[in-house]
């Protein structure tokens, strides 16, 4: 196929590489439009989703249907710190992380030898589950009005007001998911959590211990789903639970899909096309998941493995 | 002191009684083989002693320690490593990796080295990719390292999978049916493969059902039958044995 022909060419993609940095970098500077900069906030927000969801998916090849909790864990420990007990933000941002982590091994302890379908439905009712806990618990995330006016947050002096403050610490945010998770996947780890998903069986037999391996991925994929959450509620101001259904989950699996399993960048793919999508088909209201349906249907039929990804989907 | 010894291996599965009072021992260096007819327990008793069933009774010893029982993944950290009946190479990760992912439990490397001591990790990772290479020369892979391991040729995968299993300098290798669906040239390359296996110090345990192929390589094969040992003597023994005889052309009528 040409398109992989392209892919693999040395110059091509260092080229390539090299052109999307810069642009990252001096975007705000080209885009003057907030209308459009918030657009890509938002993409840098689902990119931190979509690239710790790709671990736990494209990795390891474990469906979870539960990230939106993770993230919203995140989202509602940054909000309830800010606002009622005066912490930092970068404070907040840590903790949040770590919590979503904390609760990422609550989760994948008991989920650890449960397969496909089940795993599948054990993270929806997770997912399902803190959704409603966050809407109940009116004392502590205030129910279904949410958590509003979080303040604006301040690292070291400076305060991030403008679309394009909130932009550079995305992209700071984005980059230091990235750095982390190369660092991850092209250790030893990373190669486990590919054989697991490859077969679990013959990578037990290679020295894997398998259980504390997907406990581990779906901890670490979970606090980057933290993390954004933290930056959610920063930038949003307020935080509901409708900010995190079953249907946000879902998104960010087609985004996965959409963009490329099993390598770090090429979820960013599908961020960029399911962003672009839903935002240019808004004016024709709920049609718009008619056609962001048939986008994943394309996709799915002409190129299974997703826009740069390096392995199919299975189940 | 001998390199491993099964002690009165029992499994049930349910009612069913698949292994039966199997005592065997397999000593430092030497080729064992084991045959049977189809369903006599063969692979239950490589699946038992490689940690992906418990045994229901009995013990193994490997090394002068009792691994009865333990996980797999700690058993092929004490050295011992198997390959499949059913070919399982990772088909979506290059041939280079595969043999990576066998290392996995010899690079002594933590999470915490994975993020604040990259140096380490580098060194190790490319300590590894060094010795992965090494086997794949042995094995005359190391042309196709890049790719994918579903792309190679099927004697070339069995081949793979063996290396996969080999370089992590298991003391014991255990192979179940290596042969299946080998032509006669690929199976005599496996043969001289085990055997420069052997000269590299390690002890092979082979099922086949192939007879030419087990008796060129085995030095010595224990039969199983419904689940017990039936027999067990050197390659010419056997062969000649009435009884041996019997029952394969008894249950399955091809030698």
């Amino acid at each position: 196929m040409k398109f992989n022909s392209l892919l693999e060419n040395p110059i091509y993609v260092k080229a390539g590489y090299i052109l999307a940095i810069l642009l990252a970098l001096f975007l705000p500077k080209i885009v003057s439009d907030m209308y459009y900069l918030g657009i890509v906030n938002y993409m840098i927000l689902y990119a931190i989703l979509c690239m710790g969801l790709n671990l736990i998916l494209g990795y390891t090849g474990l469906l979870s249907l539960g990230h939106a909790a993770f993230y919203g864990l995140g989202g509602y420990t940054t909000a309830i710190l800010i606002t009622r007990y005066g912490f930092s933000f970068l404070s907040c941002l840590i903790i949040s992380g770590i919590v979503a982590l904390l609760f990422g091994i609550l989760l994948g302890i008991p989920t650890r030898k449960v397969r496909g379908d089940y795993f599948c439905l054990l993270t929806i009712a997770f997912g399902e589950i803190f959704r409603l806990v966050a809407q109940a618990w009116i004392e502590f995330t205030n129910g279904a009005m949410g958590i509003v006016g979080i303040p604006i947050p301040k690292i070291f002096g400076w305060s991030i007001r403008t679309e394009s403050d909130f932009y550079y610490l995305g992209l700071t945010l984005l980059g230091f998911t990235y750095i982390t998770l190369a660092l991850l996947v092209n250790s030893k780890f990373g190669r486990a959590f590919i054989a697991i998903r490859e077969d679990e069986l013959a990578a037990s037999v290679m020295g894997i211990n398998t259980a504390l391996y997907k406990i581990i991925v779906f901890a670490i994929g979970c606090f980057y789903a933290g993390l954004a959450g933290s930056y959610l509620a920063v930038y949003q101001t307020t935080i509901t639970p409708s900010n995190f259904r079953l249907e946000e989950s879902c998104l960010m699996i087609i985004m996965v899909i959409v963009g490329g399993m099993g390598s770090l960048l090429a979820p960013i793919a599908g961020v960029i096309v399911m962003t672009i999508a839903t935002e240019y088909f808004r004016g024709i209201s709920e049609y718009r998941m008619l056609i962001i349906g048939v986008i994943m249907v394309a996709v799915l039929l002409f190129r299974p493995q997703g826009i740069f990804g390096t392995s199919a989907f299975k189940s | 002191m001998s390199l491993l010894t099964a002690k009165a291996i029992g499994k049930n599965f349910g009612g069913v009684v698949a292994l039966d009072d199997v005592s065997l021992t397999v000593e430092n260096g030497e080729i064992v083989g084991m045959i049977g007819p189809n369903g006599s327990g063969k692979t239950t008793f490589i699946n038992n002693l490689s940690g992906l069933y418990a045994p229901s009774n009995g013990e193994f010893i490997f090394n002068e320690e009792d691994i009865t029982g333990l996980a797999a993944h700690v058993i092929t950290a004490k050295g011992i490593s198997r390959t499949f009946q059913n070919l399982r190479v990772f088909p979506n990760i290059s041939v280079l990796e595969n043999v990576l992912v066998g290392l996995h439990c010899r690079i002594n490397v933590s999470l915490w080295d994975v993020y604040f001591r990259f140096l380490k990790t580098r060194k190790a990772e490319s300590q590894a990719k060094e010795k992965a290479m090494a086997v794949l020369e042995v094995a005359d892979l190391a042309s196709r390292k890049n790719d994918l391991a579903k792309n190679l040729p099927y004697g070339k995968q069995r081949l793979l999978e063996i290396c996969r299993a080999i370089v992590s300098d298991p003391h014991l290798l255990l192979l179940d049916e290596p042969c299946a669906g080998m032509n006669p040239v690929e199976m005599d390359e496996l043969a001289d493969f085990i055997k420069v296996l052997q000269k590299k110090g390690i002890t092979v345990f082979v099922i086949e059902h192939n007879m030419r192929f087990i008796m060129s390589v085995a030095e010595r094969i224990i039969v199983l039958a419904n689940g017990a040992k039936f027999q067990e003597g050197t390659p010419a023994q056997i062969q000649n044995d009435k009884k041996v005889q019997a029952i394969y052309l008894g249950d399955e009528g091809d030698i």
